[in-house]
C-alpha cells in the first residue's frame, strides 16, 4: 500500500493512517470486502447444513459443523482479497493504449509482514480447531470401545456385506441400534473400496487383508445410504445399499428374523 | 495475406550434403515406430501365448514402448548419440540444418532443435490433448445429465473419467512449461537457444510417442481405475491398462530431459547482468516448477513399472495375498501426485503474476515475497503427500501431523494472492483479456484454496474424501487457476508467437464463456459433492439430479467458450491483426526482438541492467 | 486490422462455421460412444403369463424368463445362443432383462460352468427370493457351501427415492466333473446339455433400473479373480430395467 503521495507531508504516523483510511479506494474496498464477508459468512450459515443430508451420528453433527465454522474463518479472506480485487477492476483504464504509469511501489515491508502473521494465524486456528475435532472424535472412540457393537464390513466387487458377530448373522443391509456406539471392521475381499454411510458421517478404506477401523454412535432414527467412495472397477456407482437406524426393539427383532447360518470358510 | 512466413522461406537453406538427417522426418518416424511396433507385436506373440493374461501384458507393453525408440530411431534422434560413439559429432553444417532456420512449415515435423519450433510444437501438442481431454469432459458430463445412467455403459464411463483425468493431467502439466518455457523463456532470460537444444527436441517427441499410446487405451477396452490408477485395481485391469503405464512411463522420460534442461538454461545461461533477483518471475515459477517435477516423475515411474511387473511378470508388489500392499501404491502415487498439483499451479500463477504489472503498469509488489511463496509451497508440497490417504487407513495415527503441513502450505499460498493484490492496488488495470485472466484467477484460486482448507481437514475430509466436493476442489485449482493463468499467458505471448493479435472479441468471447461456465460448472459439483454424492459414479441417485444438471450446462458453456478460443487461435495465426513488436508495453527482454524471431534471438547478447518491473511514477 | 484480407462478416462466418464443426466432432464422438454402449445383444423381456399367484395375500401376475451361463463360446454355440467374441465365461442369450412391475417373476438359469471358492462366503446365501430359496434339479436350498458354487446371480440398484429397493442374490450350484460328493450333474432336458436347472422367483416392486451381476470370481488369470469376463461389458454382469 502506497503512502507516497503523503509521505514527506506527514511525517505523524497517526496522522497517516487516518488519512489513508479516509481515501476513496480503501473505503470502498473496504465497503466490497464487508459486504463479500457477510455474504459468505450467510452462504455459509445457510447452505452447508442445508446441501448436506441431516446428520444421524455425532460424527457428521460434528462434521456439518465444522464446515460451516471454516467458512465463516474464512469468509473474512475472502472479504479482503475480493474486496481490493473488486474495486481494481471497477476502477479499470479505458481505452486501447497502456495507461499511465500507477505508483512505483516496490514493497511495502510491514504490510508483507502483517500479511504474513495473519495468515500463520489464520492457518494455526484452522490447525488447533482441527485437531481438537479429531481429538475429541478420537477421545470418544475410546471411550465408546468397550461396549461398541462390532461390524465387520466386507466390501467386494460390487457389493457390500456386514456380518454381526455378536448375533452371528450377516445382512445385505446395515441396520444399527440407536444410540448404542458402533466399530466398524473394515477389510476387503479384492481391490480397494471405501465403506461411506453418507448420513453417519464416517468413511474409511477396505484394503485387502488389512483390516481398517472406523466409529460412531448413530442418534437419529432413519435410513441412510451405505456407498463406495472409491473407484472400484465396473460396477462401483452401484456398489451402494441402505441402512436403518432402529431402536433397540425393533432391532432385536430384525435380528431374530434373520438366519443364524453364515457361511465361513 | 500477410508475408511473413513466405519471408522465411525465401532465406537460404543449409545444404549438409544429402545427410541422412536430410531425410528424416515425423513421416519416417511414423514409419519406423510401426514396423518396430508390428514387429515387436509379431514375434513376440510367435513365442509367447497372448490368451495368457500376463504374456499378453508383456507382448503390449513391449509394443507400446518399442513403438516410441522406433518412432525416434526413425525421426532421427539416435544420430548425434551414435555420431558420439563412434567418435564424431554432427558437421556444423547439420547443426544448422536441425535448427531448421528456413525450412519453413516442414521443420515443426523434424526433429527440431530450436527452442521456438519447440516451442510451437507444444503448444499444439497442448491443444490436442485438451480438445481430446475436454471431449471426454463433455461427455462425462453428457452421462451425467440424468440418473440412469444410459447414455454410456459403466466401463465406457469410467474409461472417459480415467483418460480425461490422464489426459487433462498432462496436458496441463505442460501447458505453460511447454509452450511458453521453451518459446518465450529463453528469450527472456536473453538466452540464444536452450542449454541442450538437442534434449529439448527429444523431450518434445518422446512425449508425441506418448499420444497415439495413450489414445490406444481406448482400443484395448479401456482403463477402469481413474487415472490415480490405484493398484489393485489396475493389476486386476485389462490390457488398456498397458497403454496407461506405457504413457506414464514415457512421459516420466520426457519431463525429466524437459526440466533438468530447462533448469540448466536458467541457471547457465541468463544474459550478462540478469542476477538473481533481475530473472523475470514467469521464469522464476517455470524453474520451480520443473525442479520439482525432476524428484517427483521418478517416482510415479516406479509405481507405474511395479504395476506393469505385478501385471506381467506376475509379482506382488501390490498384491496383499503375497505379502504386498496397495498403500505402497498409494505413497508413490501421492508423493508424485501432489508435487505435481503445484509442478501445474506455479508457472500458471507465474504467468499471472507477470501479466498484472505489464497491465497495471506498477512493479510486482515484493519480488522476494513471490520468490519466497513459490519456494515454500515447493518446499512444503513434498511434505504432504499422505493427506490424499487421511481415510486410507494406513496410518491414522499420522493424519494429524499431515493436516497441519498441509494447512501450513496456505501461509506460502497467502504469499502469492499478497504479490497480485499488491499489485493491483493503487493502479488502475488495463483491462485487455490476459488482464481479466488475473481476476479470474484470483476468484478461482480462492474457492479452490478456500475449499482446499476443508479438505485438509481430517474431520470434514472424512465426509468429502470421495466425494465430487474433491472433483470441483481440484478442478477450480488446477483448470480455474493453472488453465486460466495458462490461458492468459496465450493471450499475452500469441504476439510474439505468431506475429498476429489474437482475435480480440473472440477472445473476449471466450473468456466470459469459460469463466461463468466453469462456475456454473462446480457450484453444481460443490453441492453434488456436499449432498453425497460419490465422485467417478457413472450412475447417482436421483437425488443427485439437479447438482448434476447444473454441472453440465456449465460444461457446454466451457466446452463452447473453448471452441471459440480455439477458433480464434488457428484464425489470427494467419488472419489476426499484425501485431507490433511490443503491443503491450512490456519490460521484459521477449518484447525487445522482432517477428519472426532470428534463430540466435538477439543480434547483440543484451546486457540486463534492472529488473524487468520499472514501470511506475518515481516516488517524487 | 489493415493488413488482413478478411472481412467482419467473413470472420463471423468462419467463426461459426468452425464451432458448429467442433461441436458435431464430440457429438459425433458422443453418438460413436453411445452405439457402443448398445445391449451387445438386445434386450430379453419376461415372458408374462396368464394366471396370477396370491403372495402373503396380494395377487401377482406372473411372469418367467430363462437364461444360460456358459463356461465359453463354444457352449453358447451349442445353446443356440451365440456367444461373444472374447472366449470368456458369459450370461445369454442377453444381458438386459426387462421385467414387468409388481410381478411374480420367475428365472431359469442353466447353469453350464465349474468353479473354484467364493472370495466372499457371503453370497452363498439365497436372498430376496420369494420363498428364500432356490430349486436346483428339483431340491430347494437356502444356501450353497462357498466351495460349490460356479456363478451368483446378484441383483441390485442405487438406493434413491424414485424406485423401490430391490435386492435378489442367488448361488448357482457348480457342475462337478465326478461326482464324489453327492451333487449329480443333469441332464438338461431343454438343451440335453449336462448342466444344472435353477429356479427361483422374486417379486418386482415399481419400475426402476437396477444392474446385475455376478458374485463369483471367474475372471481367470487377473487379480482376485475379477478382471476379464468379471469387468467386461455384457459378459457376467448387466442391466435389469423394470416397466411400469
Amino acid at each position: 500500500m502506497s503512502q507516497n503521495d503523503n509521505l514527506d507531508l506527514k511525517p505523524v504516523p497517526g496522522e497517516r493512517l487516518k488519512k489513508f483510511l479516509r481515501r476513496s479506494d480503501v473505503l470502498q474496498s473496504t465497503l466490497f470486502g464487508l459486504i463479500i464477508t457477510g455474504v459468505f459468512i450467510i452462504l455459509g450459515g445457510k447452505y452447508y447444513p442445508e446441501w448436506m443430508p441431516a446428520a444421524m451420528s455425532t460424527d457428521m453433527k460434528a462434521i456439518v459443523k465444522l464446515m460451516t465454522v471454516f467458512t465463516w474463518i474464512s469468509a473474512p479472506v475472502c472479504g479482503v482479497v475480493l474486496g481490493i480485487a473488486l474495486y481494481s477492476f471497477l476502477n479499470r483504464h479505458k481505452g486501447d493504449t497502456p495507461p499511465p504509469d500507477g505508483p512505483a511501489t516496490r514493497t511495502n515491508g510491514p504490510v508483507v509482514l502483517l500479511w504474513s502473521v495473519v495468515t500463520s494465524a489464520l492457518a494455526l486456528v484452522a490447525v488447533l480447531y482441527g485437531l481438537t475435532e479429531q481429538n475429541s472424535t478420537s477421545l470418544a472412540s475410546a471411550r465408546n470401545a468397550e461396549d461398541a457393537m462390532v461390524v465387520n464390513v466386507i466390501g467386494s466387487q460390487w457389493a457390500w456385506s456386514f456380518d454381526y458377530p455378536e448375533y452371528g448373522i450377516s445382512s445385505h443391509e446395515l441396520m444399527l441400534p440407536i444410540d448404542r456406539p458402533v466399530s466398524f471392521k473394515v477389510v476387503s475381499v479384492d481391490v480397494n473400496h471405501s465403506f461411506w454411510p453418507v448420513q453417519l458421517g464416517v468413511k474409511v478404506d477396505a484394503n485387502k487383508l488389512a483390516e481398517t477401523l472406523a466409529d460412531t454412535t448413530p442418534t437419529k432414527l432413519g435410513e441412510f445410504d451405505v456407498k463406495c467412495a472409491e473407484l472400484c472397477g465396473l460396477y462401483h456407482a452401484y456398489m451402494e445399499t441402505t441402512g436403518e437406524v432402529m431402536t433397540e426393539e425393533d432391532f432385536n427383532s430384525w435380528v431374530s428374523t434373520q438366519d443364524g447360518d453364515r457361511n465361513t470358510k | 495475406m500477410t508475408t511473413l512466413d513466405s519471408q522465411v522461406g525465401s532465406r537460404a537453406i543449409p545444404n549438409p550434403k544429402n545427410s541422412l538427417i536430410t531425410k528424416l522426418n515425423a513421416g519416417t518416424g511414423l514409419i519406423v515406430g510401426i514396423l518396430f511396433a508390428i514387429g515387436t507385436y509379431k514375434g513376440l506373440s510367435n513365442t509367447l501365448d497372448t490368451s495368457v493374461y500376463h504374456l499378453h501384458n508383456q507382448v503390449l507393453l513391449a509394443t507400446m514402448f518399442m513403438w516410441s525408440i522406433g518412432f525416434l530411431v526413425g525421426i532421427g534422434a539416435f544420430i548425434g548419440p551414435v555420431r558420439w560413439l563412434v567418435g564424431k559429432d554432427l558437421t556444423a553444417e547439420e547443426q544448422l540444418y536441425m535448427a531448421g532456420d528456413g525450412q519453413g512449415i516442414s521443420r515443426y515435423f523434424k526433429y527440431c532443435t530450436d527452442h521456438k519450433v519447440v516451442g510451437i510444437q507444444y503448444l499444439w501438442g497442448v491443444i490436442t490433448l485438451l480438445a481430446v481431454g475436454g471431449s471426454m469432459a463433455m461427455m462425462i458430463r453428457t452421462d451425467l445429465f440424468n440418473s440412469g445412467g444410459h447414455f454410456v455403459t459403466a466401463p465406457i464411463y469410467n474409461s472417459l473419467v480415467g483418460l480425461h483425468g490422464i489426459t487433462m493431467i498432462i496436458a496441463l502439466i505442460i501447458v505453460a512449461t511447454g509452450p511458453f518455457g521453451n518459446y518465450i523463456m529463453p528469450i527472456m532470460i536473453g538466452a540464444a537457444d536452450m542449454a541442450f537444444p538437442r534434449l529439448n527436441a527429444l523431450s518434445w517427441w518422446v512425449l508425441a510417442t506418448a499420444i497415439p499410446v495413450l489414445c490406444s487405451a481406448w482400443f484395448l477396452g479401456g482403463i477402469p481405475t481413474g487415472w490415480t490408477a490405484y493398484a489393485p485395481l489396475s493389476v486386476q485391469a485389462g490390457p488398456g491398462m498397458n497403454a496407461f503405464l506405457a504413457t506414464i512411463i514415457i512421459f516420466a522420460v520426457s519431463t525429466a530431459v524437459a526440466g533438468m534442461n530447462i533448469t540448466a538454461t536458467v541457471i547457465t545461461m541468463r544474459a550478462k547482468g540478469m542476477s538473481w533477483n533481475r530473472v523475470p518471475i514467469f521464469v522464476i515459477g517455470a524453474t520451480v516448477s520443473v525442479a520439482l517435477a525432476i524428484p517427483a516423475f521418478p517416482t510415479f515411474m516406479v509405481a507405474m513399472i511395479q504395476t506393469a511387473m505385478d501385471r506381467s511378470f506376475m509379482t506382488g508388489f501390490f498384491d496383499a495375498n503375497v505379502g504386498g500392499t496397495g498403500w505402497l501404491y498409494a505413497h508413490l502415487f501421492w508423493i508424485m501426485g501432489h508435487p505435481e498439483v503445484y509442478v501445474i499451479l506455479v508457472p500458471g500463477v507465474a504467468i499471472i503474476m507477470e501479466i498484472v504489472p505489464v497491465f497495471v503498469r506498477k512493479p510486482l509488489f515484493s519480488y522476494t515475497a513471490a520468490v519466497v511463496g513459490f519456494a515454500g509451497i515447493a518446499g512444503l508440497s513434498v511434505l504432504v503427500w499422505a493427506h490424499h490417504m487421511y481415510m486410507s487407513g494406513w496410518m491414522p495415527m499420522l493424519n494429524g501431523p499431515f493436516m497441519v503441513t498441509t494447512e501450513m502450505i496456505s501461509v506460502p499460498t497467502g504469499l502469492i494472492f499478497l504479490v497480485i493484490l499488491g499489485t493491483l492496488w493503487n493502479g488502475k488495470p488495463w483491462l485487455k483479456v490476459p488482464m481479466l485472466g488475473a481476476y479470474a484467477f484470483l476468484w478461482n484460486m480462492l474457492i479452490g484454496g478456500i475449499t482446499g482448507l476443508y479438505l485438509s481437514d481430517v474431520p470434514a475430509d472424512q465426509y468429502l474424501h470421495g466425494s465430487m466436493y474433491v472433483t470441483a476442489h481440484f478442478h477450480y485449482t488446477l483448470m480455474g487457476a493453472a488453465l486460466t493463468g495458462a490461458v492468459a499467458g496465450l493471450v499475452y505471448w500469441y504476439p510474439k508467437m505468431t506475429g498476429h493479435m489474437l482475435n480480440e472479441r473472440a477472445s473476449y468471447v471466450s473468456f466470459w464463456l469459460i469463466q461463468i461456465g466453469f462456475q456454473i460448472l462446480y457450484l453444481g459439483m460443490f453441492i453434488a459433492g456436499s449432498e453425497g454424492q460419490p465422485r467417478r459414479v457413472a450412475d447417482y441417485a436421483s437425488e443427485f439430479i439437479n447438482s448434476n444438471r447444473i454441472s453440465t450446462v456449465g460444461a457446454y458453456t466451457v466446452g463452447i467458450g473453448f471452441i471459440i478460443l480455439l477458433w480464434a487461435v488457428v484464425h489470427s495465426w494467419r488472419h489476426g491483426k499484425i501485431a507490433p513488436m511490443n503491443p503491450w508495453g512490456a519490460k521484459t527482454l521477449e518484447w525487445t526482438v522482432p517477428y519472426p524471431v532470428p534463430l540466435t534471438n538477439f543480434d547483440t547478447p543484451p546486457v540486463v541492467t534492472s529488473d524487468p518491473y520499472g514501470y511506475g511514477r518515481s516516488a517524487k | 486490422m489493415a493488413k488482413s484480407n478478411m472481412t467482419a462478416g467473413k470472420r463471423a462466418a468462419s467463426a461459426i462455421l468452425a464451432t458448429a464443426l467442433s461441436i458435431s466432432v464430440v457429438v459425433g464422438v458422443g453418438v460413436t460412444l453411445n452405439k457402443f454402449s448398445a445391449d451387445p445383444n438386445g434386450k430379453l423381456f419376461a415372458t408374462k403369463e396368464a394366471d396370477t399367484i396370491n403372495v402373503d395375500g396380494k395377487e401377482y401376475p406372473k411372469a418367467s424368463l430363462t437364461m444360460g451361463v456358459y463356461a465359453d463360446t463354444e457352449q453358447a454355440h451349442a445353446d443356440g445362443f451365440t456367444g461373444m467374441k472374447n472366449d470368456w465365461v458369459q450370461y445369454g442369450p442377453s444381458n438386459h432383462l426387462v421385467l414387468p412391475a409388481n410381478t411374480y417373476i420367475t428365472m431359469t438359469i442353466h447353469g453350464y460352468d465349474g468353479g473354484e471358492e467364493l472370495n466372499n462366503p457371503f453370497f452363498g446365501k439365497v436372498m430376496g427370493t420369494v420363498s428364500g430359496t432356490v430349486n436346483i434339479d428339483g431340491v430347494e436350498y437356502d444356501s450353497l457351501p462357498y466351495n460349490k458354487i460356479q456363478h451368483t446371480w446378484t441383483l441390485h440398484g442405487i438406493p434413491q427415492s424414485t424406485q423401490d429397493p430391490l435386492f435378489v442374490s442367488v448361488p448357482l450350484l457348480r457342475v462337478e466333473e465326478d461326482d464324489e460328493i453327492g451333487w449329480v450333474p443333469t441332464e438338461d432336458p431343454i438343451t440335453n446339455f449336462k448342466g444344472h436347472t435353477i429356479t427361483f422367483s422374486f417379486l418386482t416392486k415399481g419400475a426402476g433400473e437396477y444392474v446385475w451381476n455376478c458374485e463369483f470370481p471367474c475372471g481367470d488369470d487377473t487379480y482376485a479373480k475379477f478382471g476379464a469376463a468379471m469387468s467386461g461389458y455384457g459378459y457376467m454382469s448387466g442391466k435389469v430395467t423394470v416397466t411400469a
